[in-house]
């Protein structure tokens, strides 16, 4: 125990904290400017002077600890007059042009200055002068405003790991730049903004059209681009929309955010948001009212179910519907139009695995909490980059890294490259050898804890590879493969995050049965890196062709008894077809009718050719969307359906926390849930839902998992696994897994093809992000990268466009050079309509965890023919 | 490309007498500067891709440090003290005589590439004022005629 007294105040704590901390936690206030709870202390602006007893000279609060026996006095004469002399010294340079700076009114400075500082300056002479600077897209720096606090700089550095900008020169002529001197060549997270006490850095965003005191309401919400969740708030005056800001220390991501949730949030105002329904009509879809579009779709689908049955009617679900939305969606297409084949893109790789580790595991294993990775003891990261696919829990690496804790990653992870003990870059295509390879060697080095008796017998029939059979398949030395080993073993609570990869893959199954015996022989927690914000939603709420609410099997009497009784409809047992049998059987013509929520699949699936072709062959395609999509440019019906920021609703993230997102704004369009249910309606089942409420509840008795749970609950801020309800104890078999057959694992790609990656890149993840202007004016183009070698031998130099071929079509894009890429490899994105790496892939089925194999697509690759 | 290669062996081998990398920089600045005639983008990206540092980093470093040249220079620098010792004996005209003679402003550079002035203050040497450096040679008790003597010398 510590006792102080600050301002004759005693104030016991248990921790040695700062003398700063120790006055906040009694409510004392002392002013600071580069203090920053997210940041460590830095000690440079000293307003945050205090007198201590027995020290001589005012010390900065914010730098030093308490001891036993202190004694502070925060408000004496002498610190009051230092601080208005600190002020006075800021106010030098700073202009006093507070009526046009936007940071007006919630400006640090501007508030101190109010507070304590000095009415008149004594410095006579004239202020520097800074242009300001507009060469960024989305970001405005005045430097003449920079007080030089450093906690941009603090924030890239530290807290982001981007150490894109810096304080250059010094004395008053300091200020703060990126390396170029202009436009950010960074991650664009737009943390250092966030941090920014004065307007020197800005958000371009809502330049000139914002002040806090316009603001009527605040909303708090969830981004909508991918599987973190993290929390933001959208600020509206009036009826509109002014900005989307983080709050800092709030919600998992603590006030952080990535660029797509700090300047992707314009697509809700994007030209392409579907306003009216449409029907194609002589083949051009025209505008009509709401019942007509209803009254259209119903007798459709009526009409196709009584022709050819419930079997050729099929749902797809998107990943940024609300669970409400999704669980109606299910019911309708389930028991409404009579047909399991309801799936999503989460069975393309988040779901199979999930189910592949809860069948070795049990249910809920990989509902860990994001914030839990930097208190692990190792990391290792197998299949993605983190720092693209799930920006805010990549920063937790980042963070773990620069604790000290080991970080080991296997493939192509470019944003850990600075954050990473051990990388392992295979050959491509070989990961499954150096899995292998790891698990051997931790055999010896590790006991079994026990408890899984079965599996562990299974562990022990895997035949092993030696590290020397390894060096020659994978081409990474042999020592490189030790100190991985040797990390591993020392490991005793590491995080495992995954990436959809090593899944994707030939031997995908393969790799996640290794994945599973690294993990139990590590005593690994395992992450599943997301790239929807409601994928886990899909899984939970029964969007796959074989499970129920609640992940329970369509195929158990009981479960499908009591989902009947509940909804009031009788459901088929027989699984449905998934996502890609949809798609085969579209194009075989035996689906007649999809329905599409919220899923732009024509372009977030691979081989876009054949799922247009697939599509067209349909009898009726309906698609709810809130913006045009390429999908929704081929349906018969396309009803708008509202977007995020004007709906309420739920999302479900990959830590399986459930998260309220709240109503902003109004826009044009219904809810999902609401369109559903009024097709239904036409179609003599009157779902009767008046609100939110009544779905909830009903999800809330048809899925055990979700009992009892409300949206008190949900609004919270730990509605987490496994809420009120029951996990699934049915379903823990190794029934399948095979022993795999190591022999047939050892080949090689061959050297002298080149073969397509998909480069899942931070900027456009998938389809959204390029209908926010502000995303796409930061990354307006997609680009490829290869590495030098292979750029000298298609003799292309960075800004050249290479031709990119296959068997299914080809693209044209620019090049960049990459040195860390292997030479017969070129990375590709699929980003832009049309041109993207989906156009020109084609794919088998993985036949254990049925998601799609990418792996060995084999490409031509030539210059392009000069560009106008 | 070969002058380069010489650079980023004398920058590791800086590197691996250190702990922490950045703990390199100034050193290997130096080193870039002689090698590049000044810390342009180029040579910093060059320091930053050797030692491993983030160039942001390496150019807030190089920004902050007055014997680091963030400007072309000519090819000899000449660091001149005009503080008060060094003005009392006569500094102010040798500023004079340079921008006469060899058409060099303070701060500034001759036609030719020749010569940079800058203008220094107190480079420790007030007991035999006025003093300067030349690149890295250090000459005092100048005047009007030596001075003229000493720069011959820097072709
Ligand atoms: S936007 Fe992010 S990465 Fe870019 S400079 Fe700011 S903090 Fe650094
Ligand atoms: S730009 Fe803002 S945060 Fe950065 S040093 Fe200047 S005042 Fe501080
Ligand atoms: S990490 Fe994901 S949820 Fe968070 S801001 Fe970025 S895109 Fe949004
Ligand atoms: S807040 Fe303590 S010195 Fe700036």
């Amino acid at each position: 125990m510590i006792t102080v007294t600050i301002n004759g105040k005693k104030i016991t704590l248990e921790k040695q904290v700062t003398v700063l901390e120790a006055a906040r936690s009694a409510g004392i206030k002392i002013p600071t400017l580069c203090h920053h709870e997210t940041l460590e202390a830095f000690g440079g602006c000293r307003l945050c002077l205090v007198e201590i007893e027995k020290i001589p000279k005012l010390q900065t609060s914010c730098t030093i600890y308490i001891t036993d026996g202190m004694v502070v006095h925060s408000e004496t004469e002498r610190v009051v007059n230092a601080r208005k002399a600190m002020l006075e010294f800021l106010l030098i340079n700073h202009p006093l042009d507070c009526p046009y700076c936007d940071k007006a009114g919630e400006c640090d400075l501007q508030d101190l200055a109010a507070k304590y500082g000095p009415t008149t300056g004594r410095f006579a002479e004239g202020k520097r002068t800074h242009p300001e600077s507009y060469d960024d897209p989305v970001i405005v720096r005045n430097m003449e405003r920079c007080i030089s606090c450093t906690r941009c700089v603090r924030m890239c550095d530290k807290v982001q790991g981007a150490s894109a900008i810096s304080m250059v020169n010094r004395t008053s002529k300091t200020f703060v730049e990126p390396f170029s001197g202009k436009r950010y060549d960074c991650e664009y997270c737009g943390n250092c903004l966030s941090v920014c006490p004065v307007g020197a850095i800005m958000s371009r965003m809502y330049k000139h059209k914002y002040r806090p005191w316009y603001i009527d309401k605040n909303i708090n919400t969830i981004c909508s681009y991918c599987g973190v969740g993290c929390s933001v708030t959208a600020q509206v005056k009036g009826d509109s929309l002014v900005r989307v800001v983080p709050e800092m220390g709030k919600g998992l991501n603590k006030g952080l955010l990535c660029v797509r949730g700090r300047f992707g949030y314009d697509y809700v105002n994007s030209s392409a948001r579907l306003k009216t329904p449409l029907i194609r009509r002589n083949g051009e879809l025209q505008q009509v009212t709401w019942s007509e579009a209803f009254k259209y779709a119903a007798d459709r689908l009526r009409d196709i179910k009584e022709r050819y049955g419930s079997e050729a009617i099929a749902g797809i679900a998107g990943g940024r519907c609300a669970n409400e939305d999704i669980y109606i969606f299910q019911k309708f297409i389930r028991g409404v139009l009579g047909s399991n084949n309801i799936d999503s893109i989460a069975n393309f790789s988040y779901a199979p695995a999930q189910r592949f580790f809860e069948r070795i595991f049990g249910q809920g294993v990989t509902a860990n909490s994001i914030q839990g990775i930097s208190n692990s003891d190792g990391i290792f990261v197998v299949g993605g980059d983190p720092t693209s696919i799930n920006p805010i829990l990549g920063l937790q690496i980042r963070a773990a890294y620069q604790q000290g804790i080991p970080v080991i990653t296997v493939g192509d992870t470019p944003g850990l490259k600075r954050f990473a003990t051990c990388m392992l870059k295979p050959n491509p295509f070989t990961e499954t050898a150096l899995l292998v390879s790891l698990l051997s060697e931790l055999k010896v080095k590790k006991q079994f804890l026990g408890g899984n008796s079965s599996f562990e017998r299974l562990i022990n029939n895997i035949s092993a590879l030696s590290m020397k059979e390894v060096e020659d398949i994978c081409g990474l030395p042999t020592d490189n493969i030790a100190s991985a080993v040797n990390m591993l073993s020392n490991m005793t609570n590491p995080s495992i995050v995954i990436g959809k990869d090593i899944l994707q893959r030939t031997d995908g199954h393969i790799n996640l049965l290794l994945l599973s015996a690294i993990m139990y022989l590590i005593n690994g927690r395992v992450y599943l890196l997301s790239e929807f914000p409601n994928e886990q939603g899909l899984v939970d709420m029964g969007c796959l062709p074989d499970m129920l609410p609640g992940g329970r099997p369509i195929e158990i009497e009981s479960f499908k008894k009591r989902y009947e009784e509940i909804v009031g409809l009788n459901i088929s047992s027989t699984h449905g077809l998934s996502l890609s049998g949809i798609i085969e059987n579209a194009y075989t013509g035996k689906i007649k009718a999809i329905q599409i929520i919220g899923e732009n699949v024509l372009s977030n699936i691979p081989d876009s050719n054949y799922v247009g072709k697939a599509f067209s062959n349909l009898e009726l395609l309906i698609v709810q969307d809130s913006l045009m999509t390429e999908t929704a440019g081929l349906a018969h019906v396309v009803l708008p359906s509202l977007s995020w920021l004007e709906r309420k609703g739920s999302y479900t993230n990959l830590e399986r926390r459930m998260q309220f997102m709240g109503k902003a704004v109004e826009g044009d369009g219904l809810e999902d849930w609401r369109i559903i249910s009024e097709i239904s309606k036409m179609l003599s089942f009157d779902m009767g839902y008046k609100g939110l409420e009544d779905i909830l509840s009903e999800i809330a008795r048809v899925s055990p998992l979700h009992k009892d749970i409300t949206y008190n609950d949900i609004s919270g801020d730990e509605c987490i696994w496994p809420y009120k309800g029951e996990p699934l104890r049915h379903g823990v078999s190794l029934e399948g897994m095979d022993v795999p057959d190591i022999g047939s694992l050892l080949k090689k790609p061959a050297k002298d093809r080149v073969y397509a990656v998909f480069d899942k890149e931070l900027f456009h993840p998938d389809s959204l992000s390029r209908k926010s202007a502000a995303i796409s004016s930061i990354s307006p183009e997609p680009c490829s990268r290869v590495n030098r070698a292979l750029a000298d031998r298609l003799s292309v130099s960075e800004g050249d466009y290479l031709n990119i071929s296959t068997d299914a079509g080809s693209i044209e894009m620019a090049v960049k050079i990459d040195e860390d890429i292997p030479e017969n490899v070129v990375m590709i994105p699929n980003n832009f309509e049309g041109k993207g790496i989906f156009n020109i892939m084609q794919w088998k089925l993985n036949p254990v965890l049925k998601c799609p194999v990418l792996d060995g697509n084999e490409v031509k690759l030539k210059k392009a023919e000069a560009r106008s | 490309m070969n002058k380069t290669d010489g650079l980023i062996r004398d920058i590791r081998a800086i590197k691996e007498k250190y702990q922490s990398k950045r703990a390199a920089l100034l050193p290997a600045l130096y080193l870039a500067q002689r090698e590049f005639g000044w810390l342009s983008p180029e040579a910093l990206e060059f320091v930053a891709e050797a030692l491993d540092v983030p160039k942001a980093s390496i150019k807030g470093t190089a920004t902050f440090y007055a014997m680091f040249k963030n400007k072309p220079v000519g090819r000899h620098l000449i660091q001149l003290c005009t503080n008060v010792a060094c003005m009392i004996m006569g500094a102010e005209r040798l500023v004079d005589l340079l921008r006469d003679k060899y058409g060099i402003e303070p701060n500034g550079t001759s036609a030719d590439g020749r010569f940079s002035l800058v203008i220094m203050e107190c480079i420790g040497a007030c007991d035999t004022a006025p003093a300067m450096l030349i690149n890295e040679d250090f000459y005092d008790n100048l005047n009007k005629e030596n001075i003229i003597d000493i720069l011959e010398n820097y072709k």
